[in-house]
């Protein structure tokens, strides 16, 4: 849609009287909502840039270019790069088969989808240990082949992709089951594959609805704690990710070097937020 | 390409979406199938386009099976009620659609693509559209871009399901003439589901009648209209009056009206209802006939080609529908409340136990 098209835009009118509060309650409420997000979002954001910053952009940096901070920097990138895609691929799949087929055990499939949401992030984790510790089912197997999965990266990355699962799925269901299946089924009728269909006609309409949910898997698998925090062992260099870290250098009192490091995660929201912003923008006009 | 249907089945859950039903489209015909929601026309439609699988039965197209063929190899063109139209992509990419996914070795020159879609768009008449985007045309531009799409393959069967019923009355009329120009010119078989009686009588050669899962009636408009096979075909076309009666041994009594039924020569004493249109009730201000009834004029509606009259009998308070044409209304000057005299003519009976409705 183009911007000549004014469906829902034009000028705005005020509400005729009657639909409407008396002033002192409209401006009550409003106050009352800014204080409260004030409070509870601004100032801590605005504390945790200005804790970074206490010691001056050199102590900063500093904390910021550590080895070890550089160590979980990295590491958070690269479970993010691995379990991002990785979801991208199954929520599409998943949202894709729940929206346009039926079949039977979909109700199923929806819940076990939202498990993850469900379920308290350390108790995500502790089904890793269950699974692949040393006392777990598949534990011994495991050690006697010398295949490191807890306290190790793929523990790590395992975690994440369960924590996350959710997000891309849960955007995609909704907004494909509204867009119905007739689009592809016309495609199909002129001849069209499945993958010329899936590419040509439903990813175009999902792009945007695709791009928000990536977005907020992406935050979550580079915030993740809970899960993250049970399989990952917390060795320093090597399996601690950035919230790991500034847990690790919060408890130390190392206040400043926490907060640098916490920064570049609250940075990562800032930033999603705008991305998460304009695809919504894209996704309401385009 | 004809089209031949066998005795197929469909069933969603427990629900009989068609049973047994066979059809013979013969090729370059334009076919309506007409029918109420739920009588299965879409199903049948769709099953012809292979959206659907029939559970038993074949679809065969110009002699041979295509049950098993899949949807993209069938060579249809399918018009959706609701346009379908690739929302993402302007109006010449839409139609440009089918050409471009062909297999590479089948595939036009882009040069070529671009030629047949605007002899398409020429066609549908929307040259001056190519570069819009689905959301800002009108719905009977949609619905005249999803027809270019589905022609662009050049298909051996256009499928239509119910083209016209997202539109406005007037786009509608339009519309649908329109179609039948375009069929006489292109004349390829084409199969379309409405349940808008008029529409199926004014642009099909031959209707379908189709209720709960079957086939009711088959034959040209006017046979359809005319000689409706049962009550449910009566009631579905037009508007039309019930007299209920008894049939004994091939006569009927409706009232005063005795009429005689060789067909139910075997039936003693069955009840019966009598079918007549509005514009077979005649009116008269004197009694000429003693089968005549007597009743009231309740409502005129004066307006129009037809003036329709809503007549209350005065025997048994039924109320009968009357359609006199202008010259004859202002001929005997009715007004309401007037008293008159209506005599059914062309009435069909039925034995009400072989229907129920």
């Amino acid at each position: 849609m183009k911007s000549w098209e004014t469906t829902g835009g034009g000028k705005k009118k005020s509400p005729p009287k009657g639909l409407t509060e008396p002033a002192a309650v409209r401006w009550a409420l409003t106050c009352t909502v800014l204080l409260f997000l004030g409070f509870f979002l601004l100032l801590p954001l605005a504390a945790v840039f200005s804790q970074a910053m206490e010691k001056g952009m050199a102590a900063y940096l500093a904390a910021v270019r550590e080895p070890e901070a550089v160590a979980a920097i990295r590491l958070t990138l690269v479970t993010a790069a691995i379990s991002v895609p990785l979801n991208l691929f199954f929520g599409v799949a998943a949202a894709w088969a729940i929206a346009k087929f039926d079949f039977p055990g979909k109700s199923l499939l929806l819940t076990l989808i939202d498990l993850p949401f469900s379920v308290s992030p350390v108790i995500s984790g502790l089904i890793f240990v269950l699974l692949f510790g040393l006392q777990g089912w598949l534990g011994p197997w495991l050690a006697s082949r010398d295949i490191q999965i807890l306290f190790a990266v793929p523990g790590i990355v395992l975690a994440t992709i369960f924590v996350t699962f959710p997000f891309v799925a849960r955007e995609l269901i909704p907004l494909m089951q509204s867009q119905g299946k007739e689009e592809e089924e016309a495609a199909i009728v002129l001849g069209a594959g499945g993958f010329a269909t899936f590419f040509r006609v439903t990813l175009p309409n999902i792009k945007w609805g695709l791009l928000y949910g990536v977005i907020l898997c992406n935050a979550r698998a580079m915030g993740e704690f809970g899960a993250v925090s049970v399989v990952s062992g917390h060795i320093r260099g090597a399996t601690n990710t950035i919230p790991l870290h500034v847990e690790i250098l919060y408890n130390e009192y190392n206040y400043a070097a926490a907060f640098a490091v916490a920064s570049l995660l609250a940075l990562l929201a800032l930033v999603t937020l705008a991305v998460k912003s304009f695809a919504e923008w894209r996704g309401r006009t385009g | 390409m004809s089209i031949q249907i066998d005795r197929v089945n469909k069933k969603f859950g427990s629900f009989y979406a068609l049973r047994e039903v066979s059809l013979n489209v013969p090729a370059g015909e334009l076919v309506a199938l007409l029918g109420p929601s739920g009588s299965g026309k879409t199903t049948l439609l769709r099953i012809i386009a292979g959206l659907e699988i029939p559970d038993d039965g074949a679809v065969i197209f110009h002699g041979e099976e295509a049950t098993a063929r899949h949807v993209r190899e069938r060579q249809v063109g399918f018009v959706f009620q609701h346009y379908a139209l690739f929302r993402h992509m302007s109006v010449f990419d839409n139609i440009a659609f089918g050409l471009q996914v062909k297999p590479r070795r089948d595939r036009p020159s882009k040069s070529e693509i671009r030629a047949r879609v605007h002899e398409l768009l020429k066609l549908v008449q929307l040259e001056n559209l190519a570069e819009r985007y689905p959301a800002q045309l009108s719905g009977g531009q949609r619905q005249r871009v999803a027809l270019a799409r589905a022609l662009a393959v050049e298909p051996k069967v256009l499928l239509l399901d119910e083209p016209f019923g997202a539109l406005d009355a007037r786009v509608r009329v339009e519309l649908r003439r329109w179609l039948r120009r375009l069929h006489d010119e292109i004349h390829v078989t084409s199969v379309f589901v409405t349940h808008d009686q008029e529409e199926a009588l004014e642009v099909a050669d031959r209707i379908v009648v189709m209720n709960e899962g079957r086939i009711v009636q088959e034959g040209t408009p006017e046979e359809v209209y005319d000689r409706p096979a049962n009550p449910f075909v009566y009631n579905f076309l037009g508007n039309v009056n019930l007299f209920h009666g008894r049939i004994d041994k091939g006569e009927a009594r409706m009232g005063k009206i005795s009429i005689d039924l060789p067909e139910y020569g075997e039936t003693a004493d069955s009840p019966a209802v009598g079918y007549v249109r509005p514009y077979d009730i005649e009116i008269g201000l004197t009694r000429q006939n003693p089968e005549e009834i007597e009743a009231l004029i309740r409502h005129i509606q004066g307006a129009g080609a037809v003036a329709r009259l809503e007549l209350e009998r005065l025997d048994t308070g039924g109320i009968i529908e009357a359609e006199l044409t202008r010259g004859r209304f202002r001929e005997l000057q009715l007004r309401q409340g007037d008293k008159v005299f209506a005599r059914p003519r062309n009435m069909r009976v039925f034995a009400t136990e072989d229907y129920q409705i």
